[in-house]
């Protein structure tokens, strides 16, 4: 597992060098994408995927958001790539993947599960969002 | 700077009292011509320097959009920079691909533009030194004319290099291809598969090719690549492999912005800004499905 989360860590890095992420953020984004993964494959030892995924987006929305008040920029730019690992990308392929070879069943299957996962992420940052600023700045002692 | 500021603070008032009640203290009749004169010349300088805050604030404005910020950003760093130099009525109505920008009240000119902003890439540094910039100015170090200074060489910031942007695509390719179970050989495979579909990303289909099109071939050529690979003995694991290497076309600006926008009440932008980021994740599939069919064909019907 610690593997995983070192490729979700480099993964993340790698991509938000994509969206141009100022280099000294990227520390940061690994971290997040990091830690977002790790809180993922623990919880799905125990949960639903979906749970896993709002889980999961809740931490690295917090943790995004903790370093925005820090760092003194917008929140996302963490954000972006630090989701990326949770993102149903395997959901899109499986769907594919089984619509395709005429097994309808599975892809509608593997749609809905992608389609929960999407809402579970949704759900997660907008709960988050809703923290106002001042709490995130009081716990980091920044005025 | 401060002091400067101060002064036109000052200048601004006398206008303004001079608009108010240019007849309360009405000279002799031989002076009024010249009075008037100078009224009409300060408040066309008035005209002049609003009309300078809003464009500026209307290049903050399009910087940030056209990069990647929330809706709401936009919106909040237009009003600071606007109020920050003194333009009371200046507002401003957001969209995911334009600005509308009107100003004008008794006391201030009018002035109204529209500016319309195509979606193109994400470049996250820009949007923070925009935020930076307008933090800093919040602390009184720029004037107007610096501050347009200071926004026009963030609009011309260097982009990353393309080898990079390559490079890196790669290396999230088989970053994530080992975070979904694959092991070494498919990582080497997803490497190969995310260098030729950044390069496909930057030289075909970026310059030349719509969305859907574009998204289409992208998903198809990932799968191809890893399907060839797969056949010539590349890879244990085609599915990892391709999963992997789709994840660079996957839209995660466009669906983390839209979900942040409908979050702050920006129905239509976030509305359009999923349908973008639904639309993207269609054409991807459509494009693996069509390229897997396909694949099949070479392989005589066995299912890869």
């Amino acid at each position: 597992m610690m593997t995983s989360v070192l490729a979700a860590m480099v993964g993340t890095v790698a991509f938000s060098l994509l969206f141009g992420v100022p280099r000294k953020y990227y520390p940061y984004c690994g971290m997040i994408g990091g830690a977002g993964w790790l809180v993922y494959s623990l919880a799905v030892l125990r949960w639903a995927p979906e749970g896993a995924a709002l889980l999961a987006t809740i931490v690295v929305m917090l943790l995004s958001r903790a370093a925005a008040v820090w760092q003194r920029c917008p929140a996302t730019i963490f954000l972006i790539s630090g989701i990326f690992p949770l993102v149903p990308g395997a959901g899109i392929y499986w769907t594919s993947y089984y619509i395709v070879t005429d097994q309808l069943n599975l892809a509608l299957h593997t749609g809905y599960e992608a389609v929960k996962t999407a809402v579970a992420i949704v759900l997660g940052i907008v709960f988050v969002f809703e923290i106002p600023q001042k709490v995130f700045r009081k716990l980091l002692g920044k005025r | 700077m401060n002091q400067s500021w101060e002064k036109e603070k000052q200048r601004e008032n006398g206008a303004q009292v001079e608009n108010v009640s240019p007849k309360k203290n009405r000279p002799k009749a031989g002076n009024m011509l010249w009075e008037e004169n100078i009224c009409q010349r300060e408040t066309e300088e008035e005209d002049s320097r609003e009309k300078e805050v809003l464009e500026t604030a209307l290049l903050a404005g399009h910087i940030l959009l056209e990069n990647g910020a929330e809706i709401s950003r936009v919106e909040e760093t237009f009003d600071r920079i606007c109020r920050h130099y003194g333009v009371k009525s200046g507002s401003a109505f957001v969209l995911s691909n334009g600005i509308f920008i009107t100003a004008g009240s008794e006391l201030e000119g009018y002035f109204a533009k529209v500016q319309h902003i195509p979606v193109s890439g994400t470049h996250l540094n820009r949007v923070a030194a925009v935020n930076q910039l307008s933090r800093e100015m919040e602390e009184g170090r720029y004037s107007i004319g610096q501050l347009k200074e200071a926004l026009d060489s963030i609009k011309n910031m260097p982009e990353k290099r393309k080898a990079m942007k390559v490079l890196a695509s790669g290396v999230g390719s088989a970053a994530f291809c080992h975070l979904f179970g694959g092991d070494g050989w498919d990582m080497a495979a997803a490497l190969l598969a995310g260098l030729l579909l950044y390069g496909y990303i930057l030289f075909v289909s970026g310059p030349y090719l719509s969305k859907i099109v574009g998204n289409i071939g992208g998903g198809a050529l990932v799968t191809f690549v890893c399907g060839f690979c797969f056949l010539a003995g590349l890879g244990n694991h085609l599915n990892f492999m391709i999963i992997g290497s789709i994840m660079p076309l996957v839209p995660g600006v466009a669906f983390t912005n839209g979900i942040r926008d409908i979050a702050d009440g920006d129905y239509i932008s976030g509305a359009v800004r999923m349908l973008d980021a639904i639309l993207v994740f269609f054409c991807i599939a459509i494009g693996v499905g069509m390229a897997i069919s396909l694949l099949t064909g070479f392989t005589g019907g066995v299912p890869l």
